[in-house]
This record gives C-alpha cells, structure tokens and sequence, in this order.
C-alpha cells in the first residue's frame, strides 16, 4: 500500500470521525443525563439539514449562517418533544429509573413519525446546498484537506469542549450534572429535575442543529438519511462509551480511521460490516466503552 | 434482594386451572373457524390479498413475541431470520429443485442454528444494549447479502433479489397456487398453530421461566434457573418461526430481496405490533396486526398516491399513544371487557 494514499485514506477518516464525533455528542448526552436512548437522533439530524437547505434555498441564506436558525429551532424543538411527549412517561414511571425500553420505543415512535412526515412532506427527493462561494482545499504537506469537511470536524471539538465547560462551570451545568448522578437527590437539593431533563434534550437538538448547518454544505439531503447517521451514531456512541463527551469525539475518530483505511483494502460496505462488527464486540467486550465509567 | 421461601411450595408445572387453557383454546377454534369462512365469502382478490397480509403480520409478531413478549427483551433484528428462511428456501428451490414445504423447515433451523450464535453472547446485555445489537447483527446480515452475488455456489444476486420461478397453475409440491384462497389457509393455519404453541408455551416450565426471568433476572438465576438456556430455547423457537413465515413471503409474492425480506423496517414491524397489540400474552400480535395492517392499507390504498409513508406515521403515533396510556397494550381493556362479560373478575 502506498503511504501516500494511506495517509490521505487516515486524514479523510479523522474529518469524517470527527464529524460522526460531532453528530453523536447530542445522543451521548441525552443518553448520559435521562438515560434515554434516543432512536430519533438521526431523524432530527435530517431535519435540521432540511431547515438549513429552506434557509438557503428559499431565504438565500449561506448555510453556516444558518445555523443562527438551525439551532434555537432544534433547542425548541427537543425541549417541546422532551417535555409533552417523554415526560409523561418519566412521571409515571418516576418511583423507578425510567424504564430504558420504554423510553426507546417511545423515541422509535418519534423516528417514525419524523422520518415519514419528511417523506411525505419533503417527497423522496435529494437535495444539496451549493455554496456561493468556492472554498480552496488546505494543503497539508502533499495531501489535499477539503475546507467544509475541517471546519466541521474542528467544530465538533470545540463543541464538545464548550459544552463540557458550561456543565462543569454554570450554575445550569452543575445541576444538569447532579440530576444525571442522582435524580431524587438532585430534587431534594431544589434542582427543578424536569426543566433539567428539557433544557439537556433540547441542548442535545441543538447540537445536531448546528451540526445540520456545519455539514448541509456536502452531505446532500433526503428524508431516508437520518436512519444511516442515527445508527452511525450508536456505534459511536456505545464505543466511546454512553454519556461521555470526550468518548463521542474519540468514537467517531476510531470509527472515521477505521472506516477509511479498512476501505483502502475492501469494498466501502464490507468496512460498514466490519464497523458493526466492532460495536457488536465492543458491547460484549467493554460495555462501559473507551471513556465510559465502568 | 431477599427471597422469602413460598409458605406453600407450588409445583412449577400447570398451575392453573384447566379452565384457562380451555377458554384461551375456544377463543382460537371459534377465531380460526369465522376467518376460514371468509374465502367463501367473498372472491375480491384486494379484500383476500390485505387479509393475508393482516395474518402475515399477526404471524411474524406472534413469532417475535414467542421471544421478546416473554422474556422481556426487544429485539429489532427479527427480519434476518425471516430473510434467512426466506433465501434458503427459494435457493434450494431453484437449485435443486427441492419442495419449498421442505426449504422452509430447512430455512428454520438455519435461521434457528443463526439464533444460537448470536443468543449465546448477547443475552447478558440489557434493555437498549440488547436492542442495538439485535439491530446490529441484522444490518450486517443484510448489507452481506446485498453485496453477495454468490456464496458456496450458491446464485444469491445481491440486492436485485431473487425471483421464484413459476410452474405454471396449482402446484402443493411447489408451494404455487393461481388463486390466493389457498395462500391465505395455509398462512390461518400457521398462525393459529403460533398462536396455539404460544398458548402451550405460557403453561409451561419454559413460559413460567421466561417470565421469571423477565420479573427479574437475577432473582430467577437465585432459584436455580438458568436465564441463557431458557432465553436461548426460545429465541430459537421464535427464529424458527420467523422463518418459516419468511419464506411465505417469498412464496406468495414469488420474489424476495434483501430490503423487503430482511430490513429494519420488518423487524420493527413485527416489534409495534407485537407491542401495541399486547406483549407477552397469545393474543396480543393478532390484536396488534387486526389494528395496524387495516389502518396501513386504507392509507396506502385511498391516500398512498399523494402521501408516501403516511401508514408509518399512523404506526409511530400509535406506538406512541401505547407506550404511554396503555403499557400492557391494547389486549388490556379488551380482556377486561371479555372477563366483565364472561363473568370473569367478581362481576355478576
């Protein structure tokens, strides 16, 4: 193999993990604090690249500037969701842990209902933003690194860095915290717990809103899309380990390398098989994931 | 958690009243025996054409929650079976020539020996855990065959699909037939035969095991039973069904691929209605399926021009209402208004 095409295959892996990294952030912390496993995670990414191609196509926004929109509608959007449709069921269930199937079969509801209003709204058409502008590729040393795949990569870290900042720092921060390691304890202390649960499922919406914008610059959209990301995002997920921000951005950079480079030497869809594989042994292995407490 | 010993031990097997079964297996005679009129009835080819696909449904939920009603487990990868039962015996159909009544049990226990490889390592992981690796498996399965255009010999064609071809009139040998009356018994008495082994099932050592170990887990392994051969035991049974009703499928359209036959949208299919309808008890699916295949073919028939997907948004709000106002399903008031008019419950 040649070391060239492998580093180029290692440089677009960590743009793309990164990405993936990104993407999985709002599931990881959704999953953290409610320990609710969101099945609609894909499908709120699919509409948050709808939102941003509406703001380019009918609104001549450019797509990063998007994401002025893009993101308070998708916060508004998980806090609603969280707060009339999953919050009845954490009322009810409250002298347990919500039950986490329950919870799932809940979001499965949600993912169907997403997915197939898009369809049936949106029609099974692709769309793409093109930007008005041409962006030159970065060169790092030989290798050709495309603009918008970098700016949404390096964003993904900064996000989960930011965010992981204002829960460790803000006042809302450390109560979000508190309600993820001990909900009743968190009550007693004052903490008004379902505010929290809406403000963490909105903040994990907004995430993907910002997401959606970062990346409706080359990723084309259609309403069958949310379905490969949500999953991609599982993987994620479960190998850097539920809950943990740093684990989702290493995650995806595993899964990015891993995926391309293995492309280098098998066809596209066996490397996606082998990356199942490796959640399905991840879960066996290490459940707790790369970054996950144990 | 502490055990307390029984005051009075009970025997682990047939503890309720014969009564129960019989009332169970009555609703299943009197059932069956009004669905099998319905060919006589009527000859519209639509009408008989969305009754197969309603008993279809109930069949493949009823053969998921054989499962997962059972043992409390949710998996949403139930399609491969299917697809598994489904491609082995079209192939060896049109590769040997061997009768699809054969291929099809055959196909089970390919699909049954496929559970007992995934059962064995995966029955440790709970709720979700669970779930997304059920998905898992599935999806490589699926993505493997898409991308497969022969394995061992075999002519597989990937993600093209695979036509059954015809031999022209009625045929039993060849599981082809040129009205869709016969389709439509052989797939009644298939599920009455789920149901039924369901039925025997819940009142045996294995059904009170399941439910033990569903109750709780850890408790039940205390008690000496061991919640992987019982989990494994059934998972092979519902796998085997599931297979057998995969390659229906394929032998009533005369055509299966890997998207229809296998993908996540059957293997969620099969989970809602199981779920909606009631898990964990005999009935439940055909509850669930007698609601939702009706509300999905209405939509696809009168609306399906305009609105794609508009029964899978009906599904999704249906589950959603279930999930939240009726957690055992909608058997639930269903069964309570049997037992209030049956006399069943201190009710005069």
């Amino acid at each position: 193999m040649d070391p060239l095409i492998l580093s180029f295959a290692v440089v677009n892996g960590l743009l793309q993990g990164g990405i993936y990294g990104g993407i999985a952030l709002g599931l990881s912390l959704i999953f953290g604090v409610l320990r609710v496993v969101n099945f609609a995670h894909g499908s709120f990414l699919m509409l948050s690249l709808y939102l941003s191609f509406w703001c380019w196509s009918l609104l001549g926004m450019d797509p990063y500037l998007s994401a002025l929109v893009t993101v308070p509608a998708m916060f508004a959007l998980g806090y609603l969701v969280q707060r009339v449709i999953i919050s009845p069921l954490i009322v009810r269930e409250r002298a347990l842990v919500v039950e986490p199937l329950s919870a799932l079969l809940l979001t499965c509801g949600i993912f169907l209902v997403v997915d197939n209003l898009a369809l049936m709204a949106f029609g099974p058409d692709v769309r793409s933003v093109q930007l008005s502008y041409y962006m030159p590729s970065v060169m790092l040393g030989p290798i050709p690194v495309d603009t918008p795949r970098l700016i949404a990569a390096a964003s993904s870290i900064g996000v989960a860095v930011a965010v992981s900042m204002w829960l460790r720092y803000s006042h809302l921060g450390r109560a979000i915290r508190a309600t993820a390691q001990n909900r009743d304890a968190a009550a007693m202390s004052g903490i008004d717990v379902p505010q929290v649960y809406a403000v963490t499922f909105g903040l994990g919406c907004a995430i993907l809103g910002l997401f959606g914008a970062l990346i409706a610059p080359f990723i084309p959209v259609n309403p069958q899309i949310g379905v490969a990301f949500g999953i991609k995002s599982f993987i994620v997920v479960v190998l850097g380990g539920m809950g943990s921000l740093p684990g989702s951005i290493i995650g995806g950079l595993v899964i990015g390398v891993f995926e391309a480079v293995a492309s280098q030497f098998v066809t596209a869809t066996s490397a996606a098989i082998f990356s199942l594989g490796l959640f399905i042994l991840v879960l066996l292995v290490r459940p707790a994931g790369i970054m996950g407490r144990a | 958690m502490s055990v307390t010993p029984h005051p009075h031990p009970v025997p682990l097997t047939r503890t309720t009243s014969p009564m129960g079964f019989s009332r169970g297996g009555i609703a299943l005679a009197v059932l069956s025996g009004a669905a099998a009129l319905l060919p006589l009835v009527t000859a519209d080819s639509f009408l008989i054409h969305s009754a197969i696909m309603v008993l279809f449904f109930a069949y493949m939920a009823t053969s998921w929650n054989f499962l997962c009603g059972y043992v409390g487990q949710l998996s949403l990868g139930h399609a491969m079976f299917s697809g598994v039962g489904g491609y082995v015996s079209v192939l060896l159909f049109t590769t040997y020539g061997v009768s699809p009544w054969i291929g099809m049990l055959v196909g089970g226990v390919v699909a049954a020996a496929l559970s007992v490889l995934i059962g064995y390592p995966t029955f440790r992981l709970k709720g979700p855990y669970f779930a997304l690796t059920t998905i898992a498996f599935a999806e490589i399965v699926r993505i493997w065959v898409e991308n497969t255009d022969s394995f061992l010999g075999f002519r597989i064609k990937g993600a093209e699909g695979l036509v059954v071809p015809g031999v022209g009139g009625d045929s039993f040998w060849a599981f082809q037939f040129s009205g869709k009356a016969p389709y439509y018994y052989i797939i009644l008495a298939m599920l009455a035969l789920a149901i039924l082994a369901t039925m025997v099932m819940e009142r045996s050592k294995l059904g009170y095991c399941l439910k033990a170990i569903r109750g709780d887990r850890d408790a039940a392994e205390a008690l000496g039973i061991s919640p992987t051969r019982y989990t494994q035991a059934a998972f092979a049974i519902s796998a085997f069904m599931t297979a057998l009703g995969g390659s229906f499928y394929a032998q009533f359209f005369r055509y299966i691929n890997p998207e229809r036959n296998m993908g996540l949208e059957l293997s969620i299919d099969m989970a809602l209605m199981s779920i909606i309808g009631g898990q964990g008890t005999p009935f439940g699916p055909l509850v669930g399926a007698l609601l939702l295949m009706p509300l999905g073919e209405i939509s696809r028939g009168y609306l399906g021009g305009q609105f794609l997907g508009l029964h899978l948004v009906i599904y999704g709000v249906v589950l959603m209402i279930t999930v939240l106002y009726f957690p055992k399903g909608l058997i639930a008031p269903i069964t309570a208004l049997a037992n209030r008019l049956f006399g069943r419950g201190g009710r005069p």
